[in-house]
């Protein structure tokens, strides 16, 4: 669904090049649950920011259903990002003066469907603070709004750039696993640097220094599409 | 399950965003509707000045002052070149005199005249000037008495049996107390008095042509008339042609100023709302990055920010032409009108200076979003590096 084919980002820093990802070759099959697992500074966000094209890679090439990302404008590219993809960023970020449903109903192009995000609300367990704004959550419900919200366009593949990092172990396990449980086919690829919140992952890649180390399991053993992440599970050597 | 259709179902409506944030809405709105006001009521009270010149000597739309410069006999030449030409029609024509007397205005006194007529042109004089009731009667001949228009009244003070001229005024001297003996009911200024007591009594001695056309565009067309004429003659014309060119020239400066302070102004005030603009989009960088980041696109974001500064721009500006009127209306009702001080309230002129606010609140308010907008980069926003 999405493919990186040598893909790199050198951006130039004091006139230095650095190089945040290095000739990545990377597939994100339909409905699986892939991890970025690396050390702080190894890339693990570009990776992610490349794959969903809020950035474009410097050099080779990223697809989605084998459109070049890059060869988009800037508005294809968004259009994209709001019709087939969901995001859950680091940290909660909400519009202050939008209640949570509100909050959940500014992702996903066409009509908003206010019981779609009210079921969403329900099924994360904040139904009772659907109305409520978001100073009026504590930090672990707002980053579950903030997943109502990733899933409510109903996308082919979240992002979640470290959801879990601003949360308690406790709040950063229930919402990976509520992530999880109601993607509903969706592919989920979620950088992390805390490899117990990939418990539940089909395949782990992991970085160093904006290179893919390895990846586990193997990419080939993937088949193309149409099969959902239960089926798709594979003995997983970190558990 | 809470009912979600009864609330703003458009969470990124621009409407959502102002209505929800009045802690910064309303004190840019209040800026721009303050300037408003400032600006309006400034304008409006300076245009007073020559909107009162053209009230008071409004009168001379229906009439024309034909005078000899320092040549009293010419005054029968003037009446008769009137009656030879075959040009504008002339309905009537008055051999009156004039003595000096003064109303009050905004800015202080004003010269006017009191008019002597002929008995047989009084009633004729005060019919043209639209009476529309006398209150009283007329002057007698030969008798210290006078006419006034209500304004006039209202001006100065005057009721039936008031002194209108005197001895001790020296604003208003006549050798006898004139007393007001009729006050006619008409929007126009004037004051008319029996010809015979002011030829009697008051300097100079010269007899005026006072020429009446049938109708106001006669009457422009007989001023056109004259002034071709007499041009270049010891005759002295007086119309409204006059009375509008003078005021034009006497406020001229008055107006350059004018244009200058409220050009400084819009632009001290367009500076403020762009700073305060700027430090509001400056505040919502994580609400555009985060949105951009989902998937919203520049264009309709930065389409957003704008339709939101047009909206507040439109707001402070209609709201401060409402509440400049209001307050305009009230000072027009408590401190002008008991003296029959004029002043135009719908001035479209103080209207027309005010639009200079929001025009250029609202260039340098979108130049401002978009100068932000082409700085912008979402996954700075979303990684907290812009935070």
């Amino acid at each position: 669904m999405i493919r990186a084919e040598g893909a790199s980002l050198i951006y130039q820093d004091h006139g230095r090049e650095v190089a945040a990802c290095r000739d990545i070759r990377l597939t994100v099959h339909p409905g699986e649950f892939l991890g970025i697992l690396g050390p702080s500074g190894s890339g693990k966000s570009s990776l992610l920011y490349l794959l969903c094209g809020l950035k474009v890679p410097t050099h080779g090439r990223v697809l989605f259903e084998g459109r070049d990302l890059a060869a988009m404008d800037d508005d294809d590219r968004s259009r994209l990002r709001l019709g087939a993809f969901g995001f859950v960023f680091q940290q909660p970020y909400l519009v202050g003066y939008l209640s949570a449903l509100e909050n959940v109903l500014t992702a996903g192009a066409g009509r908003p469907d206010p019981d779609h995000a009210l079921g969403l609300l329900d099924r994360l367990g904040l139904a009772e603070k659907a109305h409520r704004l978001p100073h009026e959550l504590s930090g672990g419900e707002r980053q579950r709004v903030c997943v109502a919200r990733a899933l409510y366009g109903r996308p082919r593949v979240v992002f979640a750039d470290e959801p879990t990092a601003a949360l308690d172990r406790r709040n950063g396990e229930q919402v990976v696993r509520l992530m999880n449980e109601c993607r509903d086919g969706g592919a989920l690829v979620m950088v992390t640097h805390d490899e117990h919140m990939l418990a539940e992952a089909d395949r782990i890649v992991r970085l160093d220094d904006g290179e893919i180390v390895s990846i586990e399991p193997r990419e080939p053993e993937w088949p193309e599409a149409g099969i959902s992440n239960g089926i798709l599970r594979e003995p997983d050597p970190l558990r | 399950m809470p009912v979600f259709r009864k609330r703003l179902p458009r969470p990124l409506s621009p409407i959502t965003y102002l209505v929800r944030n009045p802690g910064k809405t309303v004190p840019l709105t209040a800026v721009i509707l303050l300037a408003v006001l400032l600006i309006a009521g400034v304008v409006a009270i300076m245009d007073s000045i020559p909107y009162s010149i053209r009230t008071i000597y409004g009168y001379s739309r229906l009439l024309l002052f034909a005078g000899p410069r320092g040549e009293s006999q010419l005054t029968q030449d003037i009446v008769e070149r009137f009656r030879r030409q075959k040009e504008v029609p002339v309905e009537r024509i008055a051999v009156v005199r004039a003595a000096p007397a003064i109303v009050r205005s905004i800015v202080g006194k004003w010269p006017f005249a009191v008019i002597g007529f002929d008995q047989k042109d009084l009633p004729y004089a005060l019919k043209r000037m639209g009476t529309r009731r006398l209150e009283g009667r007329l002057p007698r001949q030969g008798v210290a008495e006078a006419v006034v228009s209500e304004p006039v009244a209202r001006n100065r003070g005057l009721k039936i049996g008031s002194v209108l001229m005197s001895p001790d005024d020296t604003d208003n001297y006549s050798p006898f107390q004139v007393k007001v003996v009729g006050i006619a009911q008409s929007d126009e200024w004037f004051m008319f008095a029996d010809k015979d007591y002011i030829r009697g009594n008051h300097f100079p001695p010269i007899d005026v042509v006072l020429a009446f056309a049938p109708t106001e565009s006669d009457q422009v067309r007989l001023g056109a008339w004259a002034r071709r004429e007499f041009k270049g003659e010891r005759v002295q014309l007086l119309s409204f042609y006059e009375v509008e060119r003078d005021a034009k020239e006497m406020f001229r400066i008055l107006y350059a100023i004018l244009n200058v302070v409220i050009g400084i102004l819009v632009s001290v005030i367009a500076l403020m709302v762009a700073m305060l603009m700027n430090i509001h989009q400056g505040q919502r960088l994580v609400e555009l990055g985060l949105l951009q980041a989902l998937g919203h696109t520049r264009r309709r974001l930065l389409m957003r920010s704008l339709t939101e500064a047009s909206l507040l721009v439109v707001v402070g500006w209609v709201l401060g032409v409402a509440l400049s009127l209001g307050l305009l209306a009230a000072f027009k009702a408590i401190l002008l009108d008991p003296q029959a001080f004029s002043m135009q309230l719908w001035n479209p002129q103080a209207m027309a200076y005010t639009v200079a606010v929001p025009a250029v609140v609202l260039v340098v308010a979108c130049g401002t979003v978009i100068w932000r907008f082409r700085r912008f980069d979402p996954v700075g926003i979303v990684e907290r590096r812009l935070v």
